[in-house]
């Protein structure tokens, strides 16, 4: 036999929980970057000058550095000022910055994307900032912005396992673990190969049906 | 903070930023190579050809590149190539990065209309001469901006080649670290250092965005 998958058919739960702690992170990850982007993205546009140096600073420094070295600073450096998280939760604050600079850049791109005709109509009809940036600015700049987010949504998922390295076991830590106690390697990564390509592709192909149900008008086009 | 320590251990952070460079060259030049072949085989009216292509980028895109770098690592000595750190960091990071041009490459051959490479072929054109009379000139520029941006995260992405053990700088650093207890003022320095290599970079992108919306 060339192949013996029984090493990892008896990994099965391994393989499971590696897999949910995958979907874990990537989730908690996305939704923190989605909350930094949009944070991020008014405050490069804030009329305040330090809000758009402190935005400006962070999208710079966060997307010039490698993402490994940053989830070894929050995991490594920041005990050290006293703030000290377990591995998973400071993987996924890592990798939420990480990508919170990214989705910083995309929501700007969106919400320049709205003419400013548009927002002065609103203002002259008496609509407050929030009230314009909640009922016209964000819904348009949503749906342009819809397929870089999944894009977006991709690298999180990928970006995930990276938190290997600071011994997170997530779909790949456990490949690992599963390939250093049979030494199956071709069958183990074979496997984790196809889940990781299902994970992205279904999530992505999920997230484009579902645009085209949310925004008809968009998908027209 | 105490800079002693990352001074007396400069020697280790200069050879990890030659050690870096180096790598993200090989990979970014051999990886524009098989990028630029796959791209080709993309446009391929051979449907076997088309297949291996759009398989080759849909593998390479949908998974990590940290596994890629495993696989590659533990995967290779099965099939009898006994493989060094070295040249599992330098195969995975081409074949992620061939993966990720042949995307770039298309999407700028796509950028010139359809209509003009099927009249530059009524004209008898052949291929060669489509791609260097019509469609290079006019998706030259477009595809700089994000051949550039991809060229950066390579740079950021030899990083991944600590986890098998190749001494490119944050590797190094990680030792330095390990010796010296100071992970704050080395993990600064050697942001530096990443960011002083990128950021250069990444304005260049930004100005080559504006020359690309200027022309548009």
């Amino acid at each position: 036999m060339l192949f013996d998958w029984s090493s990892v058919t008896r990994y099965l739960d391994l393989i499971e929980q590696g897999l949910f702690l995958t979907i874990q992170i990537s989730v908690v990850a996305f939704s923190g970057a989605f909350a930094l982007g949009l944070v991020g993205a008014l405050a490069r546009r804030s009329r305040l000058l330090p809000l758009r140096l402190i935005a400006a600073t962070y999208v710079e420094v966060l997307r010039n550095t490698p993402c490994m070295l940053q989830i070894f600073v929050v995991y490594f450096a920041l005990p050290s000022f006293g703030l000290k998280f377990d591995n998973v939760v400071a993987g996924e604050i890592a990798l939420a910055l990480n990508v919170g600079a990214y989705m910083t850049e995309v929501f700007r791109a969106g919400i320049q994307s709205i003419s400013s005709g548009q927002i002065e109509a609103a203002a002259s009809l008496g609509l407050s900032g929030t009230q314009i940036f909640r009922h016209v600015v964000f819904p348009q700049a949503i749906q342009n912005i819809y397929p870089p987010l999944i894009n977006m949504v991709t690298i999180t998922i990928l970006g995930s396992s990276l938190l290997t390295a600071i011994a997170v076991p997530e779909l790949l830590g456990s490949a690992l673990v599963i390939q250093s106690r049979t030494f199956r390697t071709i069958e183990i990564f074979a496997v984790v190969t196809g889940i990781y390509f299902v994970l992205t592709f279904g999530t992505s192909t999920l997230m484009n049906l579902l645009g085209r149900r949310l925004f008809p008008a968009r998908a027209r086009l | 903070m105490d800079w002693q320590a990352v001074w007396d251990s400069r020697s280790l952070l200069i050879e990890g930023v030659f050690l870096t460079l180096e790598l993200a060259a090989v990979a970014i030049c051999l990886g524009s190579v098989v990028g630029l072949a796959a791209a080709l085989a993309r446009t391929s009216r051979l449907a076997v050809v088309n297949w291996a292509a759009q398989g080759y980028i849909g593998l390479f895109r949908g998974t990590p590149l940290l596994m890629q770098l495993f696989f590659i690592y533990f995967g290779l000595p099965y099939l009898g190539v006994n493989v060094d750190r070295a040249v599992a960091a330098i195969v995975a990071l081409t074949l992620y990065s061939g993966a990720y041009i042949a995307e770039i490459v298309r999407a700028g051959i796509e950028s010139v209309a359809k209509g003009q490479r099927d009249a530059a072929q009524s004209l008898g054109l052949s291929f060669p001469q489509l791609m260097r009379y019509v469609v290079i000139p006019q998706a030259g520029l477009v595809t700089l901006p994000p051949l550039v941006g991809f060229y950066i995260s390579v740079v950021k992405d030899t990083s991944l080649a600590y986890v098998i053990g190749y001494s490119e700088l944050l590797r190094n650093a990680q030792s330095i670290i390990d010796r010296t207890a100071r992970p704050i003022e080395v993990y600064l320095v050697v942001g530096l250092l990443y960011f002083a290599i990128c950021f250069p970079l990444s304005r260049m992108v930004a100005r080559l965005e504006k020359r690309v919306m200027a022309t548009r």
